[in-house]
This record gives structure tokens, sequence and C-alpha cells, in this order.
């Protein structure tokens, strides 16, 4: 079982933020979004391994079971030698329980029994799915609907196939010569998408979202572009706080001339109310980017969709769009099929609306003088759209895993089209061949730039670059992966080279051991060590809020709930000889349900 | 039965905590309670403020290669 306490990747950043989003939605909002199949499963791909797990074994159980099965159906290793050790897999159960909760997924009903021998009642906790989510997420695994309306998965599929039975049907007469009436519907289907829609292949769809998103990143660093993005893009860009209006920037220069020039600042969203006239189309233009703007720059392609999706989702309750649609169609988008076309007719008002937000995004692609001539009716996600849901942890399938691949090395290539360009020399110095001045942007970021050729920069990684960087919210994984990713074709041979030598060495003394240990290392390691240790340097200090509890009357209370609270993991420090130990706030409630509970036994 | 005491913990290096103790000196109100060597408990509302003094604190005897590096 992987732990859940490994470190967060980036992606798994904007898996907390979309998880954090859902479960604060209320539970009316919930319920709502539950009667959509493709929901229900792209919330199951967002679960961790174990909720899964549990889903899965409740879903075709039609009574609820005793609370405490749950515990029966995995293994606790049993704490050997020392008796205080965390356990890790109840800490991983009781998360995983904990966000099965908060998605109001399971459901505790609490039943009074008779014990069958003793006769005595004592309140029992049964769980049981969410029936709507348990009805909607059998459809769409077993396609099974019982006296239901169609939900919109079918009514995709079937309008396609009624549309598609059409066009062949018009197709048919056209070309009735060349088109065996022998041949399957499915290859003649398949035959007339690639022959009606020439023009648009996984290809085209691939470059075209690229393009449109790479213009949007070129427009946040303020190079010179042809054409500008849409107004709702720019709008979104200053509502997230990525970019700013030269007037938002010195209104906030002005505020927090005293206060804390840390603070994030947050936009006022007047104007979205319509309190205040929008800026117009040609004010956004002279937006400028934010410290967040360039953390999100940093972000691989996925989660920087992610990123603007949820400000997306944020901006449109303002504006009085139903959430439940929003979020339907958003996760719909994670189960097309890339390549195919999709009808427009089954979106409803709101999702049209979106339709147009998407396309700017470069999410969609939607032919508006469109070569399937008047009924162009038909939208094209693309490769963003359909990697949404679909991430390394979750729901790995052949296209999943291309996806990964393309959406990685995308994020280089709209930096700079060559493999890479940056040199870092073990005395910090820096050399970059590129004349992006989204590269230079990025560069400057934790570098200090020094002169600028017309094919290169120079520069130097100093204390301060880095710190700057840090403070900004940068880590330094971020700017060592990046260095990583971006280096010089050159630097990696030689990083070859050594490891080979190295490698080579190692085996002819037979030093087996120390040959597996050797790490291909394409930066300097004192570049990377120092880096790291800058990092250390900036936070000292570790605070944690919470509860220190004390003046335990006796041992017997002291350990009982000591003992308890490290076997769900909350207890993150601890003093026996005092009698003391301090909890997370979370950790709290569950340490003083159990002290309730022990108090109440003691009183029977 | 026990007493349950709302706080930070902070925890760091020996050497910090004994900075963090004497900014606490000085500005009282800081320090709830010194666990041991490493942990402190602390007033969450003064975290920001406990930050910024040890970074000034500790930027005081650090060296900057900044300003050599720019001669050069």
């Amino acid at each position: 079982m992987q732990s859940p306490l490994t470190q967060p990747s980036s992606s798994d950043l904007f898996k907390s933020s979309i998880n954090e989003y859902l479960d604060n939605l209320p539970e009316t909002v919930h319920a709502q979004l539950y009667k959509s199949p493709e929901t229900c499963l792209a919330v199951f791909r967002l679960l961790p391994a174990l909720a899964k797990f549990y889903i899965m074994t409740l879903l075709f159980q039609e009574t609820a079971i005793p609370f405490l099965d749950l515990n029966r159906w995995i293994r606790h290793k049993k704490a050997s030698g020392t008796t205080h050790r965390r356990n890790p897999s109840k800490i991983y159960q009781n998360e995983s329980i904990k966000r099965l909760k908060a998605l109001n997924l399971l459901k505790e009903i609490r039943k009074k029994l008779k014990h069958p021998k003793t006769g005595k009642t004592a309140v029992i906790v049964f769980v049981q799915l969410n029936p709507i989510f348990r009805q909607s997420f059998r459809d769409a695994l077993t396609g099974f609907r019982a006296g239901r309306q169609l939900d919109p998965n079918e009514k995709i599929t079937e309008t396609i196939e009624e549309s598609e039975a059409k066009e062949s049907g018009k197709k048919g007469l056209k070309s009735s010569k060349d088109n065996k009436s022998t041949e399957s519907t499915q290859k003649n289907l398949n035959a007339l998408f690639s022959d009606d829609n020439a023009k648009i292949t996984v290809e085209f769809l691939d470059s075209y979202c690229l393009s449109k998103w790479e213009n949007i990143l070129h427009f946040m660093v303020g190079s010179e572009i042809a054409e500008y993005p849409s107004i709702g893009v720019l709008t979104l860009l200053r509502y997230s706080g990525l970019m700013e209006l030269p007037s938002d920037r010195q209104r906030r220069e002005n505020s927090s001339s005293g206060a804390d020039a840390d603070e994030d600042f947050v936009v006022d969203d007047h104007y979205i109310d319509g309190k205040l006239t929008p800026p117009s189309g040609e004010e956004l233009k002279s937006l400028l980017i934010t410290k967040s703007g360039f953390q999100f720059l940093l972000q691989t392609i996925n989660s920087q969709i992610w990123t603007l999706l949820l400000q997306y989702l944020k901006m449109s309750e303002k504006l009085m769009m139903n959430p439940v649609d929003v979020l339907n169609f958003i996760f719909m988008l994670g189960s097309l099929e890339l390549g195919e076309g999709y009808p427009i007719g089954m979106l409803s008002d709101t999702q049209l609306i979106m339709l147009e937000d998407l396309i700017d995004y470069g999410l969609l692609y939607y032919p508006r003088d469109a070569a399937s001539g008047g009924k162009g009716k038909i939208f094209y996600p693309t490769r963003l759209a359909t990697s949404l849901t679909s991430e390394q942890t979750n729901f790995k399938t052949a296209s999943a895993a291309l996806n990964d691949q393309i959406a990685n090395p995308a994020t280089e290539a709209d930096q700079t089209r060559v493999e890479g360009s940056v040199i870092i020399e073990t005395n910090f110095k820096i050399y970059c061949y590129t004349s992006s001045p989204l590269q230079i942007a990025i560069l400057n970021l934790f570098v200090h730039l020094k002169t600028r050729f017309a094919n290169m920069v120079t520069g130097i990684v100093t204390r301060e670059s880095i710190r700057r960087a840090l403070i900004n919210g940068i880590t330094a994984d971020q700017i060592i992966n990046y260095l990583e990713t971006h280096a010089h074709p050159g630097m990696v041979k030689k990083a070859e080279e050594k490891y080979a030598k190295k490698l080579e060495f190692e085996n002819s003394i037979g030093n087996t051991y120390a040959a597996d240990q050797l790490k291909f290392e394409i930066l300097p390691p004192t570049v990377v060590d120092q880096i790291k240790l800058w990092q250390l340097e900036l936070d000292r200090i570790e605070a944690t809020n919470g509860y220190l509890y004390k003046d335990f009357a006796n041992d017997f209370e002291f350990e009982k709930l000591m003992d308890y609270g490290e076997e769900i993991g909350v207890i993150l420090w601890k003093d026996k000889s005092h009698r003391r130990f301090f909890v997370t706030t979370e950790g709290n409630t569950q340490l003083i349900d159990y002290a309730k509970r022990i108090l109440r036994k003691k009183g029977e | 039965m026990a007493r349950a005491i709302k706080g930070s913990l902070v925890q760091c290096d020996p050497s910090i905590k004994a900075l963090i103790v004497n900014i606490d000196a000085e500005y009282k109100d800081i320090v709830i309670e010194e666990l041991d060597d490493t942990h402190l408990l602390v007033d969450p509302a003064k975290i920001p403020f406990i930050k910024r003094e040890l970074n000034i604190l500790l930027s005081k005897n650090m060296y900057n290669p900044d300003d050599e590096v720019q001669v050069s």
C-alpha cells in the first residue's frame, strides 16, 4: 500500500486543490453532481486507492454494513517492537474515510441493535454509499439504467450515432459506388469521419491547443504576439490574480506600503457583480504578470489548466452560473475521446456559454466556418481537455501514458523549439542559448541575469536570486527540475560520459554497491546541493497549529489517549516523563471524541 | 482530567530556539511553553513576527557573495 505521506508532486498539488474545491461544496450540490455518471467516474478517479477500494466493495451492496467491517477488509500491520509506532495503514485508512465523508459519498447510519446473546442494546454505526452516487456509478460501469432518464453520456453517444447515421445516409447517396454495402457500420462510420473532417486530425488538434495555450503564456510574460487572447481569458487571468492592471498594482503598492508585503493580493471583483464597469479590452491588454503568475509558469501544463479552471469555477459562481452544470461539463471532458467530434446539441445553456470560454483556452476546437457544412455544430475536445482527469497516479491507459509524454515536453516546447539550451557550471554561472522572451523571463525568476546577446543570455545563480524565487513561492525542486529538463545536450552528454567512466571504475574494482548507488547527474552536484541548502535556510522553523495536552491525572489516561493519537498519526510531539503531547488541530476533534467514548464506557 | 492548550508547535534547531527565546525576552508573550531543546509552544498569531525577526537576526551575520560577484 502506498503511503499517503509521500512528498506531493506538482500533479498532486493541482489534485489537492480540485479535491479541496469538491470537499467544500454543499451536500445539495454533491447530490446534483452525482446524478451524472461521468462526474462520478471523474470523482472516483481523484480518490486515493483505498477509498476506491471501499467504493468498489460497497457499490453492489444493497444494505448498510457495520462501520467496523471497513477495518476488517484491510490488514493492519501490527506494530512490532516499540509499542508507540505510527501505524501508516491506519493513517491511510483514516485519511481515505475522511475524504469519502467529505464528499458525502459515505453515509453513516446509527442503529440501535440488541445483542443476540446478552440482550444489551448498543448503538452500532453502519455505513452506506450515497444512493445517488451508487446508482450513477453503477450506470457508468455497467451501462445499465433502470427507468431513468437518459444520462448525458448516453445522449452523447446516441446523438453522435444519429448524426453520423444521417451523414452516412447522405454520404451514401453521394458516393454509393465507393462504399460497399457489405462494410460494417463501424468501419463505414470511421471512414466517413476521416473523410468528412479530413482537417481535424489528432495532430491538428494537438498543434491547435498548444498554440492557443502558448499564446496565453506568451501574453503573460509580455512577449510580442500577433493575436491577443480573448477578453474572457484576460478577465480570468486578472481575476485569478495571475496578472494585474497597472492601476491594480499601484493600489496594492499604496495599500501594502506599511503592511506585510508578502500578503497575497486579491483582485476586487466588483466589476463582476456589475457594480463597476469592467475594464475594456484595450485596458486589459496592458495586464502585468504577478508573483503568483510566475509560479504558474513553472507548473506543468496540466496543473496550469486546472489552476485556471478552478478560478473559472469560482468566477462562474459569481456570474450566477450553475456550478453543477459547469463541473459536469469539465468532468465530462475528461471522458471524451480525442479526435472525435461531439454535437453541441446536448449541452445546456450554461454549458454553451462555457463552450465559448473553453474554446478560448484551447481546450476545445469548434470549427466556425465548418467544413462539415451548415450543420457545423460539432466540437472537438483537444488533448488538453481529455487529459484533465487522467494522470499518472490515477488512470493509466495507453492514451493517458501518451498524454503524460506529450503534456510534459509541451511546456518546454513552447519555450524553446530545441531540446534544451541551458548550461550551468560548477561556479554557478549560467549560459542559455535562447531568444525566447518566455524562457528569459522564467530564468529571470531565479537567476541573476547579467548580459544578453542576440541568441543567448548569461547570468549567475546567487543566494539572493534563489531566495527571491523561494520567497515568491517557487520551490528548490521546481528550479532543479527546470534546469534538468532544459539542460543543453552538451551537458547531458558530459554527464553520460562521466557516469559511464565512474561505472566502469566501480565495476573494475568490484564495488557493486557503489555502482548501484551511482546517480546520473546532469547538473553539477554542488549547485543542486547549494540550491537545496538555500531553501532549508529559509525555513528555519516549522510551525503547526494545534493543542498541547498536559496535566494528566494518571498514566492510564495519558497512555490511552496517546496510543490512540499515535495510531491515527496526529501526535507531533510527546514527552512521556512530563505526560505531555501535542496534537494537530485536525486530530484534536477525533481525540476528544475518543476521550468521550472512554469516559462513557467507564460510566456504564 | 487533562488540560489542552491551544498554540503553535515550533520545531527548530537548538540554536534557532535560543534565538526565539531571546526574541521572547525582548517582546514578551510569544513563547507559551518551552517543551524541549528543539520544540516550543508559541502563540500562533506571532509566527509571522517571529519569522521576520529571525530573518533580520540571521541576515546580520551572513556573508553575501553577491557584492563580490558584481565586481568581477
